[in-house]
């Protein structure tokens, strides 16, 4: 077995770390960039527009290629814990070329509607309409904005905290398959 | 042939005959959502062989078959499916709720699961187990041949009504005049202890 002196885990760290320097110098001016506990870089955006931006950037800089949408997600901030908004966006990006990941948050307050990556990322169509139905957090230019796992006429949004978890609504039958906004409605 | 000349031997002869032939040929609709799917694959193919038993004859189409083996966890949102599913199926028909889940919702008393598939439909057998091993699943088909032999009595196949299968969550039952906003809280835990006799 062939056997290097760095281990791959440490060269992992090195190439992160200077992810971190990287977007310290570039991205840092009105932006948060701190480290999580395994090292990897949390970057918090300004607002829902400035978080679309970032990732439109780091897609398109040639030093650090996020080009992979690993996921979309959200969580309920109701106890303040992240700030004085009420929910936080969560974007985690990845770059295939230098192997190096960016966790993008944004905060997002409860009217506040955040700003779809479709038109950058195909994939975080299906993520967003999630994003929508657990949470309610409305994407403005989404092209389909509707429950994907959720019963269409259900209502509330099941990961906000004040949801009751045993809350269960039972229809005799389902919609109709379609494809965009629901017609029957 | 009776004294009367009605002909009561040849009709109980024939019952007891399509009984005999219907326990012993019981074909499986098999609907397998989660782990459990797994384990009864494993049920029907060679190592367990339900063969056997003559349930050997997987049917994936409901109008062929005549036992609905329910395995695994039921969603809301896949309910309608699952009693669509068994209102196609034709007369006689039973229904196997194997695994936690299917039989009461198991460990998921979330807001999208079903807590147990009887509030949908009749269910002749339930069989425990997360997920059962294929020993259960055979002792399960066992027992619903002696249930067919013996004629036991069955529920009706009805559909409940919307008001019906709301009421038969079980916690809804537990409490009275909460509708929609149940929550557990403190109190409610020391109430259920007190009932109990547990301190």
């Amino acid at each position: 077995m062939k056997t290097s002196s760095v281990s791959p885990n440490a060269k992992y760290l090195a190439t992160q770390m200077a992810l971190t320097e990287y977007l310290k110098t570039q991205f840092g001016t009105g932006r948060k960039i701190e480290l999580d506990n395994f090292e990897e870089v949390i970057v918090w955006a300004k607002d829902p527009a400035d978080a679309k931006r970032c990732v439109k950037d780091f897609m398109t800089d040639k030093n650090i290629q996020m080009d992979f949408l690993s996921d979309l997600t959200a969580y309920d901030n109701k106890d303040g814990e992240d700030g004085d908004k009420r929910f936080v966006l969560v974007y985690q990006l990845f770059s295939r070329t230098f192997h190096t990941r960016i966790r993008l948050k944004c905060l997002l307050d409860e009217n506040e509607s955040a700003l779809t990556i479709v038109d950058l990322f195909a994939g975080a169509n299906w993520l967003e309409r999630e994003v929508y139905d657990m949470f309610g957090i409305d994407f403005k230019g989404h092209p389909n904005l509707r429950r994907i796992m959720m019963d269409e006429r259900f209502t509330g949004h099941p990961l906000r905290k004040e949801y009751p978890m045993k809350q269960r609504e039972p229809f005799k039958d389902n919609i109709r398959l379609h494809l965009g906004a629901n017609e029957d409605k | 042939m009776g004294k009367d000349g009605s002909s009561f031997f040849f009709t109980t002869m024939l019952e007891e005959t399509a009984k005999w032939a219907q326990k012993n040929s019981l074909w499986p609709m098999t609907f397998g959502t989660s782990c459990c799917g797994i384990e009864m694959m494993s049920t029907i193919s060679s190592t367990y062989d339900l063969a056997r038993f003559g349930a050997e004859v997987v049917r994936f189409s409901p109008r062929q078959a005549d036992l609905l083996i329910v395995a695994g966890t039921i969603t809301t949102k896949m309910a309608p499916v699952l009693r669509t599913i068994y209102d196609q199926m034709l007369e006689p028909k039973w229904v196997i709720a194997m695994g936690a889940c299917s039989s009461s919702g198991g460990i998921f008393d979330t807001y999208s699961v079903l807590q147990g598939i009887d509030e949908i439909m009749p269910v002749d057998v339930y069989v425990p187990g997360c997920p059962p091993i294929p020993e259960g699943l055979i002792h399960a088909i066992l027992h619903l041949q002696k249930q067919i032999d013996k004629s036991l009595e069955r529920k009706p196949a009805e559909k409940p009504t919307f008001e019906d299968s709301q009421n038969a969550m079980s916690y809804r039952k537990s409490v009275d005049g909460v509708k929609a906003n149940f929550i557990i809280t403190p109190e409610y835990v020391n109430e259920q202890k007190n009932l109990r006799g547990e301190k």
